[in-house]
């Protein structure tokens, strides 16, 4: 057989869940090419009123945070030492990698000249929170990379990388963290040059804190989210009481988030808050469902305990932040005598197919990588075999044949 | 473009007097030519006045609005020259991630096509709304009024300056500002008492002088205070914050991993002593 029909053999038997989502993959890449052969204002419903619309709001402002779980658990079990969660380290670092992989292809379909987006990295200009945050989101990919190569040498058994690769892990957690702390919170600096643009609602210098700690408890109920999943259809252990642990610490960081949203609303906006009501009944949507209400879910032990209610109350906090982001990137931008914007067919085949591409490129490594037997204990890395490849070593290269 | 405003008393500036402006659109005229502009389709009526084209575009980088207004019971015309304000401390130049706009020493904010890359972060930005984007482009780039800078360079003034028969001064921006103010000294009851563009936005390189109140003639209201000191005030942190994190994440897992091992020796210790005495 041919190494292809080797791969049509391999895809004819996937799920037809899997089958669906590399069908909207390749709907999403047609559109893709079909904004660039037609123009960002024909296949768009952008314009000079709307010179950001789903593509920002979605496939970056939001999609950053969503792949927030990697820098957060990595530091809670590393530095923190809490070495009982590290089974979901792997699985957080692949949905982190594969998520700033894909904000950097959302990012590259929005720009009107991708082609030079090197650009960012020869003229600096040290003011620009995009700088910034474009600066950090290449470097934090390539951390990201590199923890990701962990499963894939085991897999391949190759030893001395794996070797570099251990050795580098604590410097590479705590740049993760640094690095994301850095860009999580810039995304929020983005909006604070819309001074009399964003809603006080939302408009206040406290911004990028609010979205470093939403960052941080997206982070958290993803990871809920992904185990729970991951537990339902892909015949992985039920690790509700290691997630147990993490809505211990998810009702602490939304309470302090809540108190900065509290205060720097009652001290530090400017402009009347309550004049708008569709957008104050946003607001109140976002706080009342995204906060509030798995803050109260939260506090019962009962709940805690429950992987069902584990998974409303991440699911919960996951609408909140989608809808705060959209809120500060899209509707409390809208003046008054605005007319609204509604993404294209395009615009939302690619959105769609991005989300598509993350699910079905996270089940695909997850089938051919070891992302969910990490026990490092087992694994022996003294032996110094130089880069050749040792095939039928024990303890390491374990696959699951799934 | 850092947060402090730097002096432009010096640098050139337009000084648009509205209360002589005749709306004879010969500065829309002179842009178009200089800058080589396409003509737009347009149909009468089609904005919140009579001004046409309904907005600036990829092709207009400047025109003149219509408003209409009662006096003394009688209809009166007030028209206004819309363009880029040329910012002292422009919004625009500072969120651009490859620095494509520059506030030149002349005067105008000048915007370098071969290094942007179409992010339009800078019309996110603008508070006036001023650059446009090609949307009809399958690589576009961003347009707005060039301040005439070729020109400026070459000691012309601006095309469309030129071509104002009555309203528009061009000058330095400190003998403007006093001009402005004489002005509203002399005749108070023809001038509003505020010069729009000296305050705001930090300041800017296009002052006006109105008949009525800014926000009737659609002025938008702008923060005095210059607008990248907004995000400057978050992104002067990000070394400390650099730092501070990853020095402080090394600290708590350089003192975790301590703690751990002096646990697990103390263990080894206990458990070899324990050896130690079964074996006696
Ligand atoms: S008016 Fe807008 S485009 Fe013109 S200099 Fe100021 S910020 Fe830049
Ligand atoms: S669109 Fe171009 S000029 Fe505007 S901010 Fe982006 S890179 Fe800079
Ligand atoms: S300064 Fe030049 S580019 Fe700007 S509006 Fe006047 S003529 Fe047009």
């Amino acid at each position: 057989m041919t190494a292809a029909k080797i791969i049509m053999n391999e895809i004819k038997g996937y799920h037809r869940f899997l089958k669906f989502m590399m069908f909207l993959v390749a709907l999403g890449a047609l559109a893709s090419a079909v904004r660039f052969v037609f123009g960002l204002g024909g296949t768009t419903n952008l314009n000079d009123t709307y010179p950001w619309g789903l593509w920002i709001s979605f496939d970056v402002v939001t999609a950053v945070p969503l792949a927030a779980g990697a820098f957060t658990l990595g530091a809670i079990v590393h530095c923190f030492h809490i070495k009982k969660l590290e089974p979901l380290v792997r699985p957080a670092i692949v949905t982190g990698f594969l998520g700033y992989s894909l904000v950097g292809i959302g990012l590259l379909l929005d720009l009107g000249q991708p082609q030079r987006g090197w650009h960012t990295l020869v003229y600096w200009n040290v003011h620009s929170p995009m700088f910034e945050v474009s600066m950090c989101v290449m470097a934090y990919t390539t951390v990201l990379f590199l923890e990701f190569l962990s499963p894939v040498c085991e897999r391949l058994g190759y030893h001395l990388p794996l070797r570099v690769l251990r050795w580098l892990e604590m410097p590479l957690v705590i740049a993760a963290a640094a690095i994301s702390t850095l860009h999580q919170s810039s995304l929020g600096t983005f909006f604070l040059i819309a001074v009399d643009k964003l809603h006080a609602l939302w408009y206040n210098p406290l911004l990028p804190l609010q979205f470093w700690l939403s960052a941080i408890f997206t982070g958290l109920s993803i990871i809920i989210i992904e185990a729970t999943m991951v537990h339902r259809y892909m015949d992985q252990p039920n690790e509700s009481e290691l997630l147990e642990i993490l809505t211990k610490i998810l009702p602490w960081v939304l309470g302090v988030y809540l108190v900065v949203k509290g205060l720097s609303l009652a001290f530090l906006t400017h402009g009347p808050i309550f004049d708008r009501p569709g957008l104050l009944a946003l607001f109140a949507l976002e706080i009342g469902a995204g906060v509030i209400a798995p803050v109260v879910i939260f506090m019962k032990r009962k709940n805690r305990e429950d992987d069902r209610m584990q998974l409303r109350g991440a699911c919960l906090v996951i609408f909140g932040l989608v809808l705060n982001r959209f809120n500060v990137s899209m509707f409390g931008m809208i003046q008054p005598d605005q007319k609204i914007y509604f993404p294209s067919v395009i615009e939302s085949l690619v959105t769609i197919g991005i989300i598509a591409a993350h699910v079905l490129f996270f089940v695909l490594i997850a089938k051919y990588f070891p992302i969910f037997e990490h026990h490092p204990e087992t694994v022996d890395y003294t032996i110094p075999d130089g880069f050749r490849r040792t095939d039928g070593h024990e303890g390491h290269g374990k696959v699951s044949e799934a | 473009m850092s947060s402090v405003t730097t002096d432009c008393s010096k640098s050139k500036s337009f000084l648009i007097d509205t209360t002589k402006c005749t709306g004879c659109r010969g500065c829309q005229v002179a842009c178009k030519q200089w800058n080589q502009l396409k003509g737009e389709k347009t149909e009468f009526f089609s904005g919140e006045g009579y001004q046409n084209p309904p907005s600036m575009s990829e092709y207009t980088f400047t025109r003149v609005k219509f408003k209409d207004y009662q006096k003394h019971g009688q209809n009166e015309f007030a028209f206004y020259k819309e363009m880029c304000m040329h910012c002292n401390d422009p919004a625009c130049a500072s969120v651009c991630p490859v620095g494509a706009f520059k506030k030149t020493a002349e005067g105008p904010v000048v915007y370098n096509a071969d290094r942007c890359i179409g992010c339009r972060f800078c019309m996110v930005a603008c508070p006036f709304g001023i650059p446009k984007y090609q949307w009809s482009k399958a690589f576009p780039l961003v347009k707005k009024c060039t301040g005439c800078y070729s020109r400026v360079k070459s000691g012309l003034e601006p095309a469309c300056a030129t071509a104002c028969p009555t309203a528009i001064t061009y000058g330095t921006r400190g003998e403007l500002l006093k001009e402005a103010e004489k002005r509203i000294a002399n005749r108070p009851d023809r001038y509003y008492k505020t010069i729009y563009g000296k305050e705001e936005a930090g300041g800017t390189s296009v002052l006006y002088l109105t008949h009525q109140p800014l926000d009737e003639l659609g002025f938008k209201p702008v923060t005095s205070r210059s607008l990248p000191s907004y995000t400057w005030q978050a992104l002067r942190f990000v070394p400390g914050i650099f730092l501070t994190v990853g020095g402080g994440l090394s600290l708590v897992s350089w003192f975790n991993h301590r703690k751990e091992r002096v646990k697990r020796e103390e263990e080894q210790r206990k458990a070899s002593a324990e050896t130690h005495n079964g074996t006696e």
